[in-house]
């Protein structure tokens, strides 16, 4: 009888486990981009959810310098994710950001180290970080630090895709480089969801 | 103060602040430079990566010009534009049934820089004829650059002065030169120990002339050594001008040692005029002050908030000897030979350089030669008084920001010749301050402005003497 019991419990939390699952959607979309160059490499997220937290992933993000250039050049992460900073070039380099989210009190510089060697970096604040080098000025890249862990970056097209995000109301934003901040509602439903936008300069 | 003096000064000050007007109107007008000089474009990197205030170089830029234009390491991984083969690589091993394979940039190598200013002067007396006191761009110089390498063993350098202003207005080539890099490579030695340069080339100076950040030249590598009434010495070598001939040279201790030595004509940017070839030597070593013994050795030094340049100390000494001939052709003293006029030149240079910060430097120089007078009653040459002279500058560069450099500079020649012909100075000495400032508008657009507070010169009448000072204003820009 009572292995009976635990047997049931254990196929209908089981079964709601995968309920929920399969509930969760995607949102997809296009992101049109009106007086900037390219609708590649835009941030699209979904913002601060009241009362939910995220776990940051164990896994630390890489951020790399190879031939004179931050690789990759837009890099999203979860609010509290691990940034490696690596040094793949003979030259040296040297990592700093003047702000986070435009504070500049978070500024910071990570100085410089060889090849070969890292550095990490946990952001735990909200917003864009760009990243330089003071030795090389024409490098740069940006490090996106989201609230949720529902995010991605558009490609050449502009098209996104946001997985597992479950049924709800939520806000929609985005960041971009050379573009304004946009934002809109989208309700989670079903399967897939699509939100198109458009980014301003 | 007399009214005249006040005047100037007061026109002085409307001059700065107009500039200030100048940058503050043109620095947000100016449009982001898109186009860059050749070797930014090759690597796809800022002016500065090399250049601490163009054409001056920092010390990565100091090693990637010792390494025939190539970065330390790895260079074949940074070059955004890779060449154009001549032969595939494996030919080497075909060689000599096949021409040996090279490579072309794939790009034409050129960049271009114009420079032009407008100068401002003291009144001249009439005595010395009339002078306008202002000149707007007078000099202005245009310069097509070429330089590069041609593989790994080959590089290249040659500027050309295709349109020119005011003073030096004929121009022409300054360097044009071909560099075998690593020759001591096939007799074992290290890397970039013996390189190989021939064409025409401003010489291994402590300090370059021809690529300096000064709108003027230093007064010492000018001067030439002339007896005038005194003798026949008529030396025309001045060694901050370009020389023909080959130069064998290399470096050791990471960079820090320099050595060379240079055959030339010693008839500077022109065709021989004698048969001897002058020789040129210089030796350098600098000194690395960095606490940690890693950083020492690194081209560059690491510190908490990113890399700079080292603090350090270069001690250099340089020689230079030839022969000078005079009646070549054995008509200008008839009944004598071709007359060889030995000479020397030799001198010391320091400079101390505290990071990206403050660079302070300085050279002397003695130069001495050798005045044989042609005695035709006795058929003997004479030994006239040497023309000698001493002379040198020092600066002092300190960077307020990384666009923003103040300068100060002294220079003095000490030429009892010069004076005894009583043409050029009041004294003996010659000294002249120049203070300056550059702005760096963008990495490859300079703002400059220089005062010369010169040394007297006679006015052109008996006991009238002038100060010859001036302003310069102006803009420098690559491409």
């Amino acid at each position: 009888m009572k292995l009976s019991k635990l047997a049931f419990w254990g196929i209908a939390l089981t079964l709601m486990f995968f309920a929920v699952g399969a509930m969760a959607g995607e949102i997809k979309g296009t992101v049109a981009a009106q007086g900037i160059r390219s609708p590649e490499g835009i941030i699209v997220y979904v913002d601060t959810i009241a009362g939910k937290t995220f776990a940051p992933p164990k896994e630390s993000a890489v951020m790399d310098q190879k031939k004179l250039m931050f690789m990759p050049h837009i890099l999203p992460v979860l609010k509290g994710t691990t940034v490696d900073f690596l040094n793949s070039d003979s030259v040296g380099h040297n990592v700093y950001w003047p702000s986070v989210g435009g504070d500049r009190k978070k500024a910071h510089n990570l100085g410089t180290w060889p090849q070969g060697v890292k550095k990490s970096f946990t952001f735990e604040d909200i917003g864009a970080v760009p990243l330089l080098c003071n030795v090389h000025p024409e490098m740069s890249a940006y490090i996106f630090v989201a609230p949720t862990s529902y995010f991605a970056v558009t490609d050449a097209h502009g098209e996104y895709t946001i997985k597992d995000v479950p049924p709800g109301k939520y806000t929609l934003k985005t960041w971009s480089e050379q573009g304004k901040p946009t934002e809109q509602p989208v309700e989670v439903s079903g399967a897939q969801t699509t939100a198109n936008l458009t980014v301003h300069r | 103060m007399s009214s005249s003096q006040k005047k100037s000064q007061l026109i002085c000050k409307a001059l700065v602040l107009l500039a200030g007007i100048f940058l503050f109107v043109c620095v947000p007008l100016v449009p982001t430079a898109h186009a860059i000089p050749y070797f930014a474009r090759k690597y796809e990197t800022s002016c500065s990566t090399c250049h601490n205030n163009f054409p001056e170089l920092n010390d990565f830029g100091i090693v990637f010009k010792k390494n025939g234009f190539k970065f330390p390491k790895d260079e074949e991984t940074y070059v955004k534009q890779p060449p154009t083969l001549l032969g595939a690589p494996a030919q080497k091993q075909v060689f000599p049934k096949v021409i040996y394979p090279g490579e072309l940039p794939s790009t034409i190598p050129i960049s271009f820089r114009y420079s032009g200013f407008l100068t401002y002067n003291s009144k001249q007396p009439l005595s010395m004829g009339f002078q306008p006191r202002t000149d707007l761009f007078t000099p202005n110089t245009f310069t097509v650059i070429g330089a590069g390498t041609f593989g790994e063993s080959l590089s290249f350098w040659i500027d050309d002065d295709i349109s020119v202003g005011g003073s030096g207005a004929n121009g022409g080539l300054g360097d044009g030169y071909l560099r075998v890099n690593d020759l001591g490579r096939y007799i074992g030695l290290p890397k970039q120990t013996l390189n190989l340069r021939f064409g025409q080339f401003e010489l291994d100076l402590p300090f370059s002339q021809a690529r300096t950040i000064n709108p003027t030249d230093y007064d010492v590598y000018d001067q030439s050594a002339v007896a005038g009434k005194l003798g026949t010495t008529n030396n025309p070598l001045m060694l901050g001008a370009p020389q023909r001939g080959f130069e064998l040279g290399g470096y050791a201790d990471n960079w820090n040692f320099t050595w060379s030595v240079a055959a030339v004509n010693g008839s500077n940017d022109a065709p021989a005029t004698r048969n001897f070839k002058d020789v040129y030597v210089r030796v350098s070593q600098q000194f690395n002050l960095d606490r940690n013994p890693a950083v020492r050795k690194d081209v560059q030094a690491s510190g908490a908030t990113g890399l700079h340049d080292h603090t350090s100390i270069r001690l250099g000494g340089f020689y230079y000897y030839g022969r000078n001939a005079l009646n070549t052709d054995q008509t200008q003293f008839s009944g004598f030979g071709t007359i060889h006029e030995p000479f020397y030149r030799v001198g010391g240079d320091l400079r101390f350089k505290c990071g990206d910060k403050f660079e302070l430097y300085g050279l002397l120089m003695y130069g001495r030669d050798q005045n044989l007078i042609p005695d035709p009653n006795t058929g003997f040459l004479l030994h006239g008084s040497p023309v000698t002279f001493t002379g040198g500058f020092a600066e002092a560069e300190y960077w307020v920001y990384p666009w923003l450099i103040g300068i100060m500079r002294y220079d003095a020649v000490n030429s009892p010749t010069d004076f005894l012909n009583g043409e050029i100075s009041r004294f003996n000495t010659r000294n002249r301050f120049s203070p300056g400032l550059q702005v760096l508008v963008r990495g490859n657009v300079k703002a400059l402005f220089e005062y010369q507070r010169s040394w007297e010169k006679p006015a052109g009448a008996d006991n009238l003497f002038f100060r010859p000072n001036s302003f310069l204003a102006g803009i420098d820009f690559v491409f």
